[in-house]
């Protein structure tokens, strides 16, 4: 017991071994094959001699960055995706500073919660069905309900608009996601001590200053959350374009970068080099604005924790020297 | 601190043994696991159930004697569940696994199982037309063995089931080998309704009514008079433009791909003309394949009464009698469909049978074969198949791929009012054409139908359209357009 | 306070009608879903959408059963992927967040970057690589293949590590020390019931998801006995032409059921009162 220097910073490895563990077996070889046969010449099926691109190496990246295709798709994604998120993160604060006002007791919130999670359980191609029928032309519910109030004397053809079209991908998400958000935002204003939220009402802040004032700043970290998974997310945005209308929208309309890359490997051609390399190029999209947001909602609270942890050790260790120069004595 | 080393010593050992697992059973990390985390987890909501995990990992039944089978539906296990209830004495089992196509699985699952070989890897698997090509003749190819090295003299029993030739070239590999083969027949013909052609034509026979349309002409110039000539009479002459669209594809001297640049055949362009023509004089119900709008028109519920649709045999079976609104002549439009030959002539779908060329048990994969795709007697699979006899008498009756079986088979349906089906099917399974196809041609198809679209909708113009269909076919396939 | 108690019920009323419109539009496709499991496949087929019930319940439930589809197995499988992945990721996530934000180690920064890393990169390729690995040593039919991958969840472990900066007070775990409790001990026993509503609200979605999971599973699970719910039902579909919509709504209607069992169970985790008190304590 003696010999041993008191540093709790070993824990800090042991925790983590499980996850790294699990990372090299199941993920590193994949992973490293993607970032790997960007720059090969791989593509069809049951290839897999790896020949890299000698001469260009980039050649992938340049063929993908000069795609009109991935361009519009680039356009795409971050339409639809911020189409959806603003209003969802928004409607999503507002139903968790609801939901959690100590002030106002909402009755039947256990059922009001339970309920706008939902749409995030059934799965992505049910909702693609449902809507597409929903919006089917020139026979469907929307239709009918257009032509019955008069808003159009003939059927409209939604999803052959690439407005509607992508408006609706874009409504699926927000439809999908907001409850999912509101969950995570309970969860984070739980978290914050009630003290606190007591101490403003003794203040006498409004229902709104208490929110601005006390729930969004402390609410912070969990925001930074959002915001990135969000982004990636989105910038992921996959099932509902996919599954939706069939092969990217009128026009290419609600092909995102996501769907782009799985057309490259699996439309027909196998192209798994440009598959792998505008990954690349989206992962590297994602890393920078995803910097950018952590730079921006950078958390000086973790300067001041990381302070604490260490000064905390020294007085562990302190404090045990004596205990145990104590006992000899 | 026994505790936490004991279970960091686990996590780690669960992990490793998982590797070690890899060349031995598979058995042994699946008991671990949730012995492992059970401690840890002790402390969680969600309540555990060890005891059931022990179930999960048996090793797949291996064995010289289990014949591995993949398909995407459960019709082909079901025959060969058949097959092997008449050959009691075969001395093999058989292991199915179905995965379906409509999620995307199928093919990576296929895929990576041909790979990775092995007691796993299929010794049959079916491919649908959609992707046949790719498995016969493109990226996967080299996986399927010529039905020859099965034990089966392939082209003497083509010629003596009379084989749709369609079939035997979509089934031809790059080295002039048959290597799939189907049991059904998906040759279109043009299905329509009695009581319209009886109003507009005067007849409902169908000579008369292939007549009209110009039948087997090749072209549908017949076809639009026919169409004028509906109109008057407030009708449409079909749902929508994607019904034409099969014949229309099939019908094409070139496929897309041309020497690895894309073509596009006068024929298929020619459909940007024919789908605005419909549109403008208002020749359909504007509807889209596979919608609500297009099952609504088989049963009469469109805003024009629909005439005809373009298909295969399945069709009639599987949508347009289950779609028809009754179940007895006289319900709905049950009974008041006939069958002629089409303008042109096409195929629309199939299922197509391959041997793994690495099968370690070959005479046995091809005696099923043999069975499904070849054997034209009565106790062969496509004789039951034809007369709907293969679950019990009363079946549903298809359209079977050789000639010779449906020559000694009753086609006969309630639906057609009594028509012989395979008086129009035999014929139409000659029209079509087997030598335009792609393993491209799903997605081209669809970036082509997404132009025409846009085009019959007055969103872009003839060249435009064009135009941008090229840009996105070269975009997301590895083929050179010029 | 007279003025107070008016705004308050000018509130509670634009709050009761956001909620009731919310509330409609979450209903209403798990409607449309239950209805269309009693109708035929030709009604849905002509009109999707309906939210009037038919009579086809059983004659579905008999096409359902007459398919591959077993219940029970499908249910026992699905059971066992989704509470075995998600106690893993729920328990390793934590452990990892805990490992981050408590202790100081040296590469701390740096390992908090990589696994930020590890969740920006998207999917769909590296798929390929992980399908390739799994069948190349022969361990499809594994449900071990889609449980252990569970415990490296990057953004579990941001979510924990973003909950748990300001949850939970070192002090807490200063004082633990004091009074001689072990590191590991003091995780279990006292930072994982403060982080209860954070694992409650993951242990819901990484459950949905599992339950949910249809792609990973269709590839790697090619035996009958190992199929999960989903996969069961997308055999109903088949293809194109010969789908059983009615079975197949009904197969997605029993898949659903469980899924809100377990969200009942875990939501009084995130309820104010039962968090509060734990923090609190």
């Amino acid at each position: 017991m003696r010999q041993k220097r008191l540093s709790y910073a070993k824990y800090g490895y042991f925790f983590c071994i499980p996850f790294v563990v699990a990372f090299l077996i199941f993920q590193l070889y994949p992973v490293l094959y993607t970032a790997v046969i960007g720059f090969t010449d791989l593509k069809g099926l049951g290839n897999t001699a790896i020949h890299f691109l000698t001469s260009d190496p980039f050649r992938n990246f340049k063929t993908i960055l000069t795609n009109g295709s991935f361009r519009t798709a680039f356009k795409n994604t971050w339409l639809i995706w911020g189409l959806n998120f603003v209003p969802q993160v928004l409607l999503a604060l507002l139903l968790a500073a609801i939901f959690t006002s100590t002030r106002s007791k909402i009755k039947g919130q256990g059922f009001f919660k339970v309920v706008f999670y939902m749409p995030n359980i059934i799965t992505a191609a049910t909702v693609a069905i449902l809507f597409a029928s929903f919006f089917g032309y020139p026979m469907g519910p929307m239709n009918d309900i257009v032509t019955s109030l008069g808003i159009s004397k003939d059927p409209i053809y939604f999803l052959q608009s690439k407005t509607t079209a992508r408006g609706v991908v874009a409504f699926i998400q927000f439809w999908m996601w907001y409850g999912y958000s509101m969950i995570v935002f309970i969860s984070g204003i739980l978290g914050i001590s009630p003290d606190i939220f007591e101490a403003a009402e003794v203040d006498g802040a409004t229902r709104f200053q208490q929110f601005i004032h006390v729930t969004l700043p402390n609410l912070r970290t969990i925001m930074l959350f959002s915001l990135v998974t969000s982004l990636i997310g989105g910038l992921q945005m996959f099932d509902i374009p996919q599954l939706f209308i069939t092969k990217s929208g009128p026009d290419n309309a609600t092909l995102t970068t996501s769907c782009f890359i799985y057309n490259q490997a699996f439309a027909g051609s196998y192209m798994y080099n440009r598959a792998a390399a505008a990954s690349m190029i989206m992962f590297l999209i994602i890393c920078v604005c995803s910097a950018i947001l952590f730079y921006l909602m950078r958390d000086k609270d973790e300067v001041a924790l990381n302070k604490l942890i260490r000064k905390q050790e020294k007085e562990y260790r302190k404090k045990m020297k004596l205990e145990r120069q104590g006992g000899k004595a | 601190m026994k505790k936490k080393v004991l279970s960091v010593v686990l996590s780690v050992a669960m992990v490793a043994t998982l590797l070690a697992g890899c060349g031995a059973a598979a058995e042994a990390p699946a008991a671990d696991a949730p012995a492992a985390e059970e401690p840890a987890a002790a402390e969680e909501p969600a309540a555990e159930e060890p005891a059931a995990a022990e179930e999960v990992a048996e090793a797949p039944a291996e064995g010289d004697n289990v014949i591995n089978l993949w398909s995407f539906t459960d019709e082909i296990p079901g025959m060969v569940d058949k097959f092997l209830e008449a050959n009691p004495d075969f001395g093999y089992t058989v292991n199915t696994t179905i995965i379906a196509t409509t999620d995307g699985a199928y093919q990576p699952a296929l895929d990576a199982a041909l790979a990775a070989g092995g007691a796993e890897a299929p010794d049959i698997y079916a491919a649908e037309a959609a992707f046949i090509l790719k498995y016969s003749q493109g990226d996967a190819y080299q996986y399927a063995a010529p039905y020859k090295d099965l034990g089966i003299d392939v082209d003497a029993e083509i010629k003596d089931a009379d084989i749709a030739q369609y079939t035997v070239d979509i089934g031809t590999n790059p080295d002039g080998d048959v290597v799939a083969l189907g049991y059904q027949a998906t040759g279109g013909a043009f299905i329509y309704r009695r009581s319209i052609a009886k109003d507009v034509f005067g007849s409902d026979d169908p000579e008369t009514v292939a007549a009209e349309i110009g039948a087997g002409s090749q072209n549908f110039d017949k076809f639009f008079e026919a169409a004028e000539k509906l109109k008057a009479k407030g009708y449409a002459i079909v749902s929508g433009d994607g019904d034409l669209w099969h014949a229309v594809e099939n019908s094409s001297d070139q496929g897309w791909i041309v020497d690895g640049k894309l073509t596009i055949d006068p024929k298929r362009e020619a459909f940007l003309d024919y789908s605005k023509t419909l549109k403008d004089n208002g020749y359909h119900n504007d509807t889209q394949d596979w919608t609500d709008a297009w099952f609504a028109d088989m049963k009469d519920e469109g805003p024009k009464g629909v005439f005809a649709f373009f298909g295969p045999a399945w069709l009639i079976n599987y949508t347009l009698a289950p779609n028809c609104g009754g179940e007895a002549v006289g319900e709905g439009t049950y009974g008041d469909w006939a069958v002629c030959a089409p303008p042109v002539g096409f195929f629309w779908g199939g299922t197509w049978v391959l041997a793994n060329k690495d099968s370690t048990k070959k005479e046995a994969v091809g005696k099923i074969i043999d069975w499904i795709t070849l054997n034209c007697t009565q106790d062969g699979l496509q004789y039951k198949w034809a007369n709907g006899t293969l679950n019990g008498e009363g079946g549903t009756k298809d359209c079977v791929a050789s000639g010779t079986v449906m020559a000694m088979s009753d086609g006969s349906l309630d639906f057609l009012g009594g028509q012989n089906m395979f008086d129009a099917f035999v014929p139409a399974n000659q029209y079509a054409n087997g030598k335009n196809l792609t393993q491209y041609d799903e997605t081209i198809n669809s970036y082509w139908r997404d132009a025409v679209r846009q085009y019959t909708s007055g969103e872009k113009d003839r060249e435009t359209a064009i135009a941008d269909f090229k840009t996105n076919v070269g975009d997301n396939l590895d083929v050179i357009v010029e | 306070m007279h003025t107070k108690k008016r705004t308050s019920v000018g509130y509670l009323i634009v709050v009761y009608i956001l909620c009731v419109i919310l509330a409609l539009l979450s209903i209403f496709p798990f409607w449309v879903m239950i209805v269309n499991a009693t109708r035929s496949t030709t009604q849905i087929q002509q009109h999707a959408v309906s939210l009037i019930p038919s009579s086809y319940l059983m004659k579905n439930l008999k096409i359902l059963l007459g398919k591959s589809f077993n219940p029970a197995v499908g249910f026992m499988n699905s059971m066992i992927i989704s509470i075995c992945a998600t106690a893993c990721s729920v328990y390793f996530s934590t452990l990892t967040a805990y490992g981050i934000v408590v202790y100081n180690w040296k590469f701390r920064k740096a390992f908090f970057a990589f696994i930020m890393a590890i969740m920006m990169i998207p999917g769909q390729v590296t798929m390929i690589g992980f399908y390739q690995m799994v069948y190349k040593v022969h361990l499809t039919n594994n449900l071990l293949m889609l449980i252990l991958p569970a415990i490296q969840a990057p953004a579990m472990v941001f979510f924990m590590r973003q909950y748990m900066i300001p949850a939970l007070s070192l002090e807490i775990v200063q004082s633990a020390r004091i009074d001689g409790a072990r590191e590991f001990y003091i995780f279990n026993r006292i930072a994982l019931p403060i982080m209860k509503p954070a694992i409650a609200t993951q242990a819901i979605f990484s459950f949905v998801t599992n339950w949910n999971r249809l792609f990973e599973p269709m590839v790697l699970l090619t035996d009958k006995k190992n199929y999960t719910m989903p996969i069961m039902v997308s055999l109903l579909k088949g293809d194109i032409y010969k789908t059983e919509f009615g079975s197949i709504y009904l197969g997605l209607t029993l898949t659903v059921l469980p899924l809100f069992v377990v969200y009942f169970l875990l939501s009084k985790y995130i309820i104010a009162g039962v968090a509060l008190g734990s923090v609190k304590g």
